[in-house]
């Protein structure tokens, strides 16, 4: 294991580990542009330069293998001289469009020019015009003037998607970043782009122009639409006065876990925020003729508790049908099943799904919902027989659409709905089954609430919320230990469950590989 | 004259690939007989090259744009090409050069209306001792001077 | 007159046809030294001290020892792109004696294990190319070439593969990349071609005139090679004069000749009767002499010492009529203009220059433009990813340096 000294920090280091990581890891960033942990070295930016002891010039820090003993400094003169050039030349013929680029507040020119720049401007030529609205992919723009020619991008779709659109074509300062015509960037992964992007010469259509990255909070989630579980991160306006919000969330980026996702997410998961904010089911109401008129959770609660109590009495609980999803959390998924299965002896538990679609050979899996394997792990058969519920008459039915109420199929309910006493549906998205049931209850989705997913692997991931539930939105585990305890039903076990951490630690043992959120 | 069709230099480039540990490496002498064959290099050619050699066709147009001498639009017959680097310009190219714009009544980088001749400047073509120089398609002129450059010129029909 | 060695049959009729060559002892080396064991063959051109004669200079021998001998392909690489600004030998030799290079690239390979051997040749010298495939075929024909050459066991096939036009095609990592079918973009060293070269595979790379050394030194032998030239720097070199000298050409002289000598003795000296302003001595990627510096040895390290390089042995030479800002310009033209464009200091550098450079042509120049000049040139200097980068900056601040009266005299405004 050989031994570098940074900056006079001494660390061991495992063989083959170059200057860059190693300083990473003596808590030493040294600036970088090309260089990114998923490709092989570049070596083109010339922004890691670094000081070498005995070595006669300033060597890369991104392709450079430590050697044992060997002696850097990352804040010599001669490197921050070597830096300022890097920033000087690529500023000289870089647009000043800060005040229009999307990229402002989360770009690596802005950044690290204020960390190692902050010299005049020297440069007094006519600066290179080149095209700055050239359209590369169905969602990707592309300014060849705030183009850095790191290659990201190229070396990306190569490497990464394995599909190569985009190349470098000219040379010398008129080198420039295309597609061929008629082939633009056609990938489930073509938004990755623009993230890796260091500055704002590929941007996201999605996001042009509609607000500033310093206005949005940015927070960690997990991805709900496949079973891949990839770590997110949302970012929500911030709401500030005098600033106008437009949306709430604006946009969905990806999150490092290696484990996982590595650095990246697919378009699906990335585009598909709207649900978050639009067409929400922000009260609870009960539908009648056709209206849905508003009632407090307080209201709910005695009407649902009721019920229940009345079949319990009656020794009729049989009487009870549940749909759930696999997008239901694992404390969820527990908690139904205690309640529902184990206390009330509730046999007629199905799931309804979206149907598998295709994967894509990468992140996106076929299961399209997050957490398949927390329910198998907790032992439900996933089985999706809606002919089933038929078998006895239903006096209430709870249905658990969580943010997928089409994969509920309407026709079943449009022909049933009349022989079930009571239809309770409890999502987060408004659609046509509100029309046949009895009470619509808002719930809310992953980005809003704190749990765990089991992904394809069968890792267990825990996720806090990244948004204020929208409106009276509640996650179904509150709803479920509510309910437990309106009813009432096992006081002494459901009464205790005040938080997340809580049903954990009834569940240890449950869920393999369930560890408590910190 | 009839161009030859893109099948019959599919099979000149096929002839070149056994000489090649890997398909790819052929793409510049692929893209030289296609300009040979075609007088530049077209969209088409660009894809059938992609095809031959089993690349996508933008790393054939990344190929295509970084090296001079193909040529993304038609070259006149005779491709004249003068020397515009250090000893050239010292023993009088920038004069032979004006003096065939003079001529030819065309700009550099132009191909004059009849389609027989392209002026453009090239960087040092490797033939000093005779400077001032430029090349004729393949052929190489040194020491030229305007009676040589006049003879020149009668004899490219 | 000192012994010319490469060039000693330049001047006969036909020499590029194999039975004229054969008349003259060709083939002979190869077939000597297909006897030998490859180690052997190293070993003497190690002995022989010869000296990359491309530009960088490095020892051959020591390049060839650096191949593992591991079981994968191998590939030599003969860089006949002669791009540097002055330069003209090669295609002096392969014109004349295309041979010449074939012998020399047969005991090559075999000295170091290679089956497949490319010249990578500038596609301007088309004509040349086409010489060199018909030697290659007449070669073939008569077995020096193709299976089992002199019954030695040893298989060799020579590629002829042209350029298009780019002179960092000439950069050995370039060439490789070409080669293999992209665009010319030198690769980072570590690690070098000696072990991970063509197609990932142990390659060699050398330049046409000193392959074109290796059968007379293994003829002849070691020590006569570095009688011819010095101890650590064995053999002739073909000098390139050209520019305002009354006699421009290829002359073969020793390694260590005077550059005064090569320019007055055998040049003519300045053109015109007009005095000597200053010298390239190796390419215009070698930085300028002034008058007063031309009585250094026209070796590697002589000439290193003085800040320059021989480089590829191109001298050009600068008459007093010659405004050095025109020096300077095409200088600058060149350089943007080849830059490849990866990295920073050399695609943006050399741009930036060149616009301030076009910018003082003009008449347009500023107070302060050639201090920017310096300090941008110093700030491409050592910091790029290959060697172009410096082929630009240290010529732009010789002529700084050198001239800056003459130059700043320039600035108008």
């Amino acid at each position: 294991m050989p031994k570098i000294t940074i900056d006079g920090q001494t660390l061991e280091v495992a063989e083959g580990t170059t200057i860059l990581k190693a300083a990473g890891q003596a808590g030493i960033h040294i600036p970088h542009l090309c260089y990114h942990p998923a490709f092989a070295p570049e070596g083109s930016c010339r922004l890691c330069l670094v000081e070498i002891e005995g070595a006669a010039k300033l060597e890369l820090s991104c392709s450079t293998v430590v050697r044992d003993g060997m002696v850097v400094r990352t804040q010599s003169e001669k490197v921050k001289e070597a830096r300022r050039s890097v920033l000087e030349f690529l500023l000289a013929e870089h647009p000043l469009d800060c005040p229009i680029c999307d990229k402002a507040g989360e770009c690596k020119l802005q950044d690290y020019y204020e960390a190692y720049g902050l010299f005049p401007s020297q440069f007094r030529e006519v600066k290179e015009k080149r095209a700055k609205l050239v359209r590369i992919g169905r969602n990707l723009i592309l300014d060849r003037e705030r183009c850095i020619q790191c290659t990201r991008c190229v070396r990306f779709l190569l490497e990464i998607t394995k599909t190569g659109e985009l190349g470098v074509f000219q040379r010398g300062i008129h080198s420039e970043i295309g597609i061929y015509e008629g082939e633009p960037v056609d990938n489930n992964y073509s938004g990755n782009l623009a993230e890796l992007c260091p500055v704002g010469a590929i941007t996201d259509l999605d996001f042009r122009f509609k607000t500033r990255s310093w206005f949005l909070n940015s927070r960690p989630s997990i991805c709900p639409l496949c079973s891949r579980g990839c770590a997110i991160a949302i970012e929500s306006h911030k709401g500030l006065p005098r600033v106008e919000l437009g949306q709430r969330v604006y946009r969905v980026k990806s999150r490092e876990n290696p484990a996982v996702n590595q650095y990246w997410i697919c378009d699906l998961g990335r585009y598909s925020y709207k649900y978050l904010d639009e067409a929400r089911v922000e009260h609870p109401a009960q539908v009648v003729n056709g209206r849905k008129i508003g009632l407090s959770w307080d209201k709910i609660f005695i009407i649902l508790s009721e019920k229940i109590r009345g079949l319990l009495i009656r020794k009729r609980t049989s009487r009870l049908a549940i749909v759930l999803n696999s997008a239901l959390t694992n404390e969820e998924l527990f908690l139904v099943k205690r309640l529902f299965q184990q206390e009330l002896n509730v046999s007629r538990i199905i799931f309804s799904d979206p149907p598998d679609d295709k994967g894509d050979g990468l992140l996106l899996t076929a299961e399209r919902t997050p957490n398949r394997r927390g329910a198998l792990a907790l032992g439900f058969e996933l089985k999706g027989n809606w002919e089933e519920l038929k078998k006895d008459k239903i006096d209430l039915l709870l249905i658990f659409a969580s943010h997928l109420p089409e994969a509920i199929p309407l026709s079943w309910l449009q022909a049933e709905a009349v022989n079930i006493e009571t239809k309770v549906l409890f999502t987060c998205r408004e659609s046509n089954l509100d029309w046949l049931v009895d009470f619509v209850l808002p719930t809310a989705p992953i980005a809003e609430k704190q749990g765990s997913l089991t992904n394809i692997d069968g890792r267990v991931q825990n996720f806090k919320p990244a948004l204020e539930p929208w409106g009276e939105s509640w996650p179904e585990w509150q709803i479920l230990v509510r309910l437990a305890r309106e009813v009432p039903v096992n006081f002494r076990f459901f009464g205790s469950l005040n938080s997340i951490e809580a049903i954990q630690q009834s569940m240890a043992g449950e869920i393999p590989g369930l560890i408590s959120s910190p | 004259m009839s161009q030859p069709s893109l099948e019959l230099i599919k099979k000149e480039i096929e002839t070149i690939l056994p000489r090649y540990p890997r398909k790819e490496a052929a793409i510049l002498p692929a893209l030289h007989l296609v300009q040979r064959r075609l007088g530049y290099i077209t969209a088409e050619s660009e894809k059938l090259v992609a095809q031959v050699l089993g690349v996508r066709p933008v790393r054939v147009r990344e190929v295509v744009t970084f090296y001079t001498m193909f040529s993304q639009k038609p070259l006149g017959k005779y491709h004249l090409q003068v020397c515009s680097n250090l000893s050239c310009t010292l023993a009088g190219g920038e004069t032979v050069l004006d003096y065939l714009r003079e001529k030819l009544k065309i700009k550099v980088g132009e191909t004059t209306a009849d389609g027989r001749f392209t002026l453009t400047t090239v960087e040092c073509l490797g033939a000093c001792d005779q400077a001032p120089c430029l090349m004729v398609n393949d052929d190489l002129h040194g020491r030229l001077d305007k009676t040589k450059i006049d003879e020149l010129l009668a004899r490219l029909e | 007159m000192s012994e010319r060695v490469i060039s000693r049959d330049f001047e006969m009729a036909h020499l590029f046809e194999i039975g004229v060559y054969l008349e003259r002892g060709g083939y002979g080396a190869a077939r000597q030294a297909l006897q030998l064991k490859p180690e052997e063959i190293v070993e003497e051109i190690k002995k022989a001290s010869l000296r990359g004669r491309g530009g960088a200079g490095f020892p051959a021998g020591l390049k060839w020892s650096f191949v593992p001998k591991v079981d994968k392909p191998k590939y030599l690489c003969v860089n006949a792109d002669e791009g540097e600004p002055g330069t003209f030998k090669d295609r002096f030799i392969m014109s004349h004696n295309p041979h010449l290079l074939i012998e020399g690239i047969i005991i090559t390979s075999y000295a170091v294990g290679i089956n497949l051997a490319f010249i990578y040749i500038r596609g301007e010298y088309e004509l040349i190319a086409q010489r060199l495939e018909k030697a290659i075929a007449e070669a073939k024909e008569k077995g020096f070439l193709g299976k089992n050459i002199f019954d030695s066991g040893f298989n060799l096939e020579v590629v002829v593969h042209r350029g298009a036009g780019a002179y960092i095609c000439g950069e050995e990592t370039a060439l490789l990349e070409s080669l293999e079918g992209k665009r010319g973009h030198p690769r980072l060293k570590p690690p070098f071609p000696a072990s991970v070269g063509l197609f990932q595979m142990p390659t060699v790379i050398n330049n046409v005139e000193t392959i074109a050394n290796v059968p007379y030194i293994i003829q002849k032998g070691a020590a006569w090679f570095t009688g011819l030239g010095l101890p650590k720097d064995g053999g002739t070199r073909l000098f390139g004069v050209s520019g305002m000298v009354e006699r421009p050409g290829v002359y073969e002289l020793p390694v260590g000749t005077p550059l005064r000598r090569i320019i007055f003795d055998y040049g003519g000296g300045v053109k015109n009767g007009r005095k000597l302003k200053g010298v390239i001595p190796g390419g215009m990627s070698a930085p300028i002499l002034l008058p007063e510096e031309i009585d250094v040895p026209m070796d590697c390290e002589s000439v290193a010492k003085i800040g320059s390089m021989l480089g590829s042995g191109a001298i050009i030479v600068i008459d007093d009529q010659t405004p050095i800002l025109e020096v300077l310009r095409l200088v600058t033209k060149f350089y943007s203009h080849e830059s490849c464009g990866q990295c920073t200091p050399c695609r943006l550098g050399t741009s930036w220059i060149n616009k301030i450079v076009k910018r003082i042509v003009a008449g347009q120049g500023r107070k302060g433009d050639i201090d920017q000049i310096e300090r941008l040139a110093s700030q491409i200097k050592g910091r790029t990813l290959c060697p172009l980068g410096d082929a630009a900056a240290m010529p732009i601040l010789a002529l700084v340096k050198k001239f800056r009266q003459e130059l700043e005299a320039q600035l108008t405004h």
